[in-house]
């Protein structure tokens, strides 16, 4: 009986306190039998940290919300096989279900190897295509067809398919092209390329050469967000162990084919997760998209033939080519095929990353998969594609995971983040917080997107704000075709999007801030008026003691009055009221 | 390479292969709009303005999406529109925007604030260099009468020229009454009319608004006959406007201008006595009002029929034609009513006459009268008398004649809605002054005899249309004193009239094009912008002695010198832009209707010469398109200016004052050439 202990340390499990449970582990191991070991990770945010007993490389117990005091019970438990004095961690059968009802290909690694690890990497079958490839000599035409068999698509958000791409990059005259993989992540709440290169980078790599060498490129880049330094620092290991092991430089495995990877970290521009902004940030130059065509596969990098896909995209590559392009396609819809990984988060009882066969209902992710709302609250809404996307309400939750039938709602499937929200979410606020981020992530190039965006942000403003004039939402529609109309790159095009969905399924919402001043989900404070009911309040002067600004004034055992000139809608009085006295409407 | 064939607004072009559509437009001589593209640097995309939409592909399909034409390739059988309503809104917005964070200072305020939209500042220009004809020539642009205009306009330009901001604004309508002297004497500039198109209109009226839209129409090409009730052409600058303001033998050159470029003018003609209007309608292709507002507004106050009370106006009139009754006030003891301009050419007027004593009964007091001060201090200088916060509560007579006016003592209470305070009554006091003739100027009426069939306003004005000045009647036009909101200053009628002739003679050739008010990029100057300005003072105009000028009619101003007036245009600060001319943004923002105020945001701040080498640049002008920053890089190679910021706050930089940077530059002035707005100004 062999044991093993295995550590999820991805850059969250490390937040929620993984390295101080491992570090709680090495001395009360070290000596024994007993490995311990670093997993990536598994994606059950909520569970954090997470840590795995192995036995004879099968997984034994699952422990989870692991404390750094629980240390010698694991070890204990590991030593004697006893997991009693650990029961409590185990993890539940509700919660494992999250895991088993997934579909992994992208993330079929992610929790279970060790990221720094070549060796563990290859143990579950990594470098295994590539290797296929090279030494059957499997030409870079069949590749392509292989990948147009399986009908993967790009996973960024576009959904383009990736044969379509290579073959073009492939057919493109020249000898000097380019693979590129987007790692520039930057949609708020997604996190799944993260997930993948932290916790798996060899898959990466892998789809990675398997594209090199159907284009005909001799140069892979990554372009990855500055932001991730745990996995720059595990793909750069990892491009070092592949190096070493032969996978990657000049005529890899005996063969013609070379490939050098090199990887550029990204100065922390949204834009730039655009593929032409993104090939000008990698020239040097300010991230600003280039018109379009010509597209990359013409002109890229350095204005030669380049590919740019996902790590999402390239993370399927490797299983395509080893379970073939027909096991890929048959999984999904008539228009979507394989898997999808999403981030799933906000309102939700188990938020995390989430790997499902295309065709899935939103309803199954956010309700079977994720459980549902937290506290008991209702579902309003969820929010899909970032800054690009838009939000899907509840009547329509049966929508079937699609690229086509999401964008009939007017969301679509992007990159991956699904936010999700409850009846506490204004949507008002959730399209400014968009446009927010669009408005100062826009490259500054074109006027529709520049100025427009910060114009949209501008009126979202005054309207939560309840400065908003009749007219407003009409001006809003208006500008937001104007821009997503005219602007240049796909990101000012679908900017737009998280205001147009808002309106077109909770325009009421909006038609409440600008003519009735008020915020139906009590959370823009501008619009808020604190009240106390005479009839409750027993003058205790509790809230008057608390309220920061002397808003509230009244003698003792006498009811208490809030001037609302002076209330900055804090709250603090609500909190201190005892008696239910203090509403807000 | 093969030849690609396809249409841009319905014109076939041919381009070779691989030509942008906007290229190949060109190449066939049809401009699309655009602010970013050159054809010197790589295309770029910014602007927006080029988009067009592809109705079909030469395949029978549309392009769903706009294409922009900088970067859209021609295509075989493409069926190419910038003139969409698509197009067209899309082009809308993205001017709006640019324009919403665009502080253009297009032209000075003396321009915009001028109701005829008279480039002042252009003419001044012309004085400063010497040169009068040439401001003469942009002064007949929009006003025929310049000289009498020049004398007797209230100048709304000069109560809004930032000269005023530092010492005092450019004395701007001498200016003008000088140069139009000056081209008077010598040999007059005399504009070539257009070639005759066969249309014949009338125009009702022969004051400044009828004359002027005489003048333009028959530039324009059209015969013109001007009909006017009285014994001769000039209206209000005739029979209002009294001589020692404006003498009579130089409106009457001014009008005889008028008539020699072939004006056909008919006086003694009036309108429902002698010709009606359904006759013009049928004899005239278009019929122009422009008859005037000409009855006194009475007070309601008792006492007011009695002989000895007169009309403000009536009482000019009757003075000017020597019509009326009364010329000689020797002896005689003379109230007038009001505190507006009328009023005081009333009681200068009755001092000329020789009355002994000349009151002006205002209810506020000095500070809020409409009249000038220049016209007030004049008057005082000349013997007039103020009764302030009085206000004429009965005209008391005796044998049907005014004997005594009793005066309701008033104080000054809230401030109304006009801002002014409004004046009330002191109970229980008056004040009775002994007069012989009380003059009511507080306000002119229409007297709608004649306008057969013309609609007219509450106020009993002519309803005329804001943008084709049309009236309920076809092919019948109304401007001036007689229209809406009723009297106002001559400039005013002018303006009109001028835009009139333009809606007329769009009219007349087929397709009648509204008026629409040109969109101007503004900007709010403050004392504090003109701090470094070094003060000049203001010229003065020369006039005669008040003792001398009380006994006559002559004027009272003596006039510039040349010497004077080229100095006095020399102290404009010559605001406005200096890129209006050549500026791509503002002529695409004027091509159609544009509200940039919908947008209203912040705004990047009009930072002030910030100076690269011989370059300023205005930070608040820069629409970002991106070609001074490309041309230094693709062009000239030195790559010494950059974007800097995202998103909204993006701003070309580095900083223009930094001296390495600026021992780079090549001083091409390319950048500067480039720029599509007034943002770069080369200055060598």
């Amino acid at each position: 009986m062999s044991m093993r202990i295995a550590v999820g340390k991805g850059s969250c499990g490390i937040a929620a306190g993984a390295q101080k449970v491992y570090d709680a582990l090495a001395p009360l191991l070290s000596g024994t039998e007993i490995a311990l070991g670093t997993v990536g990770c598994i994606g059950m945010c909520w569970l954090e940290p997470i840590v795995d007993l192995y036995e004879n490389d099968t997984l034994k117990a699952r422990l989870v919300q692991v404390q750094p005091e629980d240390a010698q019970n694991i070890a204990d438990a590991a030593k004697t096989g006893d997991l009693s004095a650990v029961r409590g961690r185990i993890i539940t059968p509700e919660d494992s279900e999250f895991l088993t009802k997934q579909t992994r290909i992208a993330l079929r690694n992610c929790g279970i190897i060790d990221p720094d690890s070549i060796e563990s990497a290859r143990a579950a079958g990594g470098y295994s295509a590539i290797t296929h490839i090279l030494k059957d000599g499997v030409t870079p035409e069949a590749v392509i067809a292989c990948i147009k068999v399986s009908g993967l698509a790009g996973r960024g958000g576009a959904g383009f398919p990736t044969w379509f791409k290579w073959n073009a990059a492939r057919q493109s005259q020249g000898n000097e092209k380019y693979l590129i993989c987007n790692a520039d992540e930057g949609d708020p709440g997604a996190f799944m390329d993260r997930a993948v290169i932290e916790s798996d980078p060899h898959t990466l790599i892998e789809g990675m050469l398997i594209g090199a060498y159907a284009i005909g490129a001799r140069e892979a880049i990554v372009y990855v967000r500055a932001e991730y330094p745990l996995a720059i620092k595990r793909l750069e290991h990892a491009i070092a162990e592949a190096k070493e092991a032969g996978f990657i430089g000049k005529n890899i495995m005996g063969t013609d084919f070379s490939c050098d990877f090199r990887i550029k970290a990204g100065a922390g521009a949204f834009v730039c997760g655009e593929e032409t902004a993104l090939i000008e940030s990698l020239q040097g130059q300010r991230g600003m998209p280039r018109l379009k065509p010509p597209f990359p596969a013409q002109s890229g990098y350095w204005y030669k033939p380049s590919n740019i896909n996902n790590v999402e995209t390239y993370a399927n590559v490797a299983w395509i080519i080893n379970n073939g392009g027909e096991a890929f396609a048959a999984m999904g819809t008539e228009d979507s095929k394989g898997t999808k990984v999403f981030a799933l988060t906000g309102k939700i009882r188990r938020g995390g990353l989430v790997e499902i066969p295309m065709g899935m209902t939103l309803r199954d992710v956010i309700f079977d998969i994720g459980g549902g709302i937290r506290g008991g609250r209702e579902f309003k809404a969820v929010q899909m594609g970032g800054p690009s996307g838009g939000c899907i309400p509840a009547a329509l939750l049966d929508t079937v995971i699609d690229y086509k039938k999401l964008a009939a709602t007017g969301a679509i499937m992007g990159s991956g983040g699904m936010v999700v929200m409850d009846e506490d979410t204004c949507m008002v606020s959730m399209a400014k917080f968009f446009l927010d981020f669009t408005a100062k992530e826009s490259c500054g190039k074109c006027v529709h997107c520049r100025i427009g965006t910060k114009r949209l942000q501008e009126i979202l403003t005054r309207i939560v704000e309840g400065k908003g004039k009749e007219g407003d939402i009409e001006l809003l529609e208006e500008l937001c075709n104007a821009v997503r109309d005219g602007a240049l790159c796909g990101l000012g095009q679908t900017a737009p999007n998280p205001v147009l969905s808002t309106l077109r399924y909770f325009r009421s919402e909006f038609e409440a801030h600008i003519s009735e001043k008020r915020c139906p989900a009590h959370t823009c404070t501008d619009l808020l008026h604190y009240e106390i009911q005479a009839d409750l309040c027993k003058g205790c002067t509790a809230c008057a003691r608390k309220c920061p600004v002397s808003a509230i004034s009244g003698s003792v055992k006498q009811p208490h009055v809030i001037d609302p000139a002076k209330c900055i809608r804090c709250g603090q009085c609500i909190a201190s009221c005892k008696f239910g006295a203090v509403t807000v409407k | 390479m093969s030849q690609i064939h396809f249409t841009v607004n319905g014109q076939p072009c041919v381009c070779e292969e691989g030509t942008s559509i906007l290229q190949a437009a060109k190449q066939n001589g049809i401009e699309i709009p655009n602010l970013c593209n050159d054809e010197s640097v790589r295309v770029y995309g910014a602007c927006g303005l080029c988009a067009v939409e592809v109705l079909d592909d030469g395949r029978g399909k549309p392009v769903p999406k706009l294409l922009r034409a900088c970067s859209a390739k021609a295509m075989e059988g493409y069926v190419v529109r910038f003139d969409t309503a698509r197009v067209n809104q899309s082009r809308k917005i993205a001017l709006e925007l640019l324009m919403s964070d665009h502080t253009g200072d297009c032209r000075g305020p003396c321009q915009l604030n001028c109701p005829a939209g008279t480039d002042c500042q252009g003419y001044v220009k012309k004085i400063a260099q010497g040169d009068f004809r040439g401001a003469v020539e942009i002064i007949k642009e929009k006003i025929p009468l310049p000289a009498s205009i020049g004398r007797v306009c209230p100048h709304p330009c000069e109560q809004n020229c930032r000269r005023g901001l530092v010492e005092a604004p450019l004395s701007i309508a001498f200016l003008k009454a000088h140069a139009a002297d000056r081209d008077l004497a010598g040999d007059p500039y005399r504009p070539v009319p257009a070639p005759r198109s066969g249309k014949h209109a009338a125009v009702v009226g022969g004051g400044p608004g009828g004359l002027t839209a005489a003048y333009y129409l028959y530039l324009k090409g059209h015969d013109v006959t001007v009909y006017d009730a009285a014994a001769k052409m000039g209206g209000m600058l005739r029979y209002g406007i009294p001589a020692y303001r404006l003498p009579k033998a130089l409106l009457d050159r001014e009008i005889a201008e008028i008539e020699r470029l072939g004006v056909t003018m008919k006086n003694n003609v009036k309108l429902g006595k002698d010709i009606t209007l359904e006759q013009l309608r049928s004899t005239y292709d278009a019929v122009i009002l422009a008859t005037g507002a000409w009855s006194s507004m009475n007070m309601r106050c008792p006492g007011e029929e009695l002989a000895g009370v007169t009309g403000g106006i009536q009482f000019l009139h009757d003075i000017s034609s020597g019509e009326g009754e009364i010329s000689d006030l020797r002896g005689k003891r003379v109230a007038v009513c009001g505190g507006g301009n009328t009023a005081m050419d009333a009681c200068r007027t009755a001092i000329r006459c020789g009355a002994d004593a000349v009151y002006v009964i205002y209810r506020r007091t000095r500070s809020e009268m409409p009249a000038e001060e220049i016209e007030i201090e004049e008057s005082i200088e000349e013997g007039v008398t103020y009764k302030f916060l009085t206000n004429p509560a009965e005209i008391i007579g005796e044998n049907g004649r005014v004997k005594q006016i009793k005066l309701q003592v008033m104080e000054l209470g809230e401030p109304d809605a006009s801002g002014r305070r409004s004046p009330v009554p002191v109970e229980g006091k008056f004040e009775t002054l002994d007069v012989d003739l009380v003059i009511m100027a507080i306000g002119q009426r229409l007297d709608p005899a004649g306008l057969d069939g013309v609609a007219l306003t509450k106020k009993g004005t002519i309803e005329a249309d804001a943008a084709t000045y049309l009236t309920n009647l076809e092919h019948v036009y109304a401007v001036g004193d007689a229209t809406n909101r009723g009297a106002s200053i001559a400039i005013e009628a002018i303006g009109e009239a001028g835009r009139c002739a333009a809606v007329v003679d769009s009219a007349l050739r087929g397709e009648m094009k509204p008026y629409r008010a040109p969109y101007y990029s503004k900007k709010n100057v403050t004392a504090a912008d003109l701090a470094d300005r070094g003060k000049q003072p203001r010229c003065q105009m020369p006039t005669r002695p008040a003792a001398e000028r009380a006994k006559d009619f002559a004027p009272v101003n003596l006039g510039l010198d040349d010497e004077t007036a080229v100095r006095e245009a020399q102290r404009c600060l010559e605001c406005g832009c200096h890129d209006y001319a050549e500026c791509r943004l503002i002529r695409y923002a004027q091509q159609q209707e544009i509200h940039p105020e919908r947008f209203a945001g912040v705004m990047h701040e009009a930072e002030k010469e910030r100076r690269l080498v011989c370059i300023e640049r205005d930070n608040g002008k820069c629409i970002l398109c991106g070609l001074c920053v490309r041309i230094c890089d693709e062009v000239t190679g030195k790559g010494i200016l950059g974007l800097i910021g995202r998103g909204f706050p993006t701003a070309v930089k580095p900083e223009f004052h930094d001296p390495e940077t600026a021992a780079v530059c090549a001083q091409c002035g390319k950048c500067a050439e480039a720029c599509p707005t007034g943002a770069l100004k080369w200055l060598k």
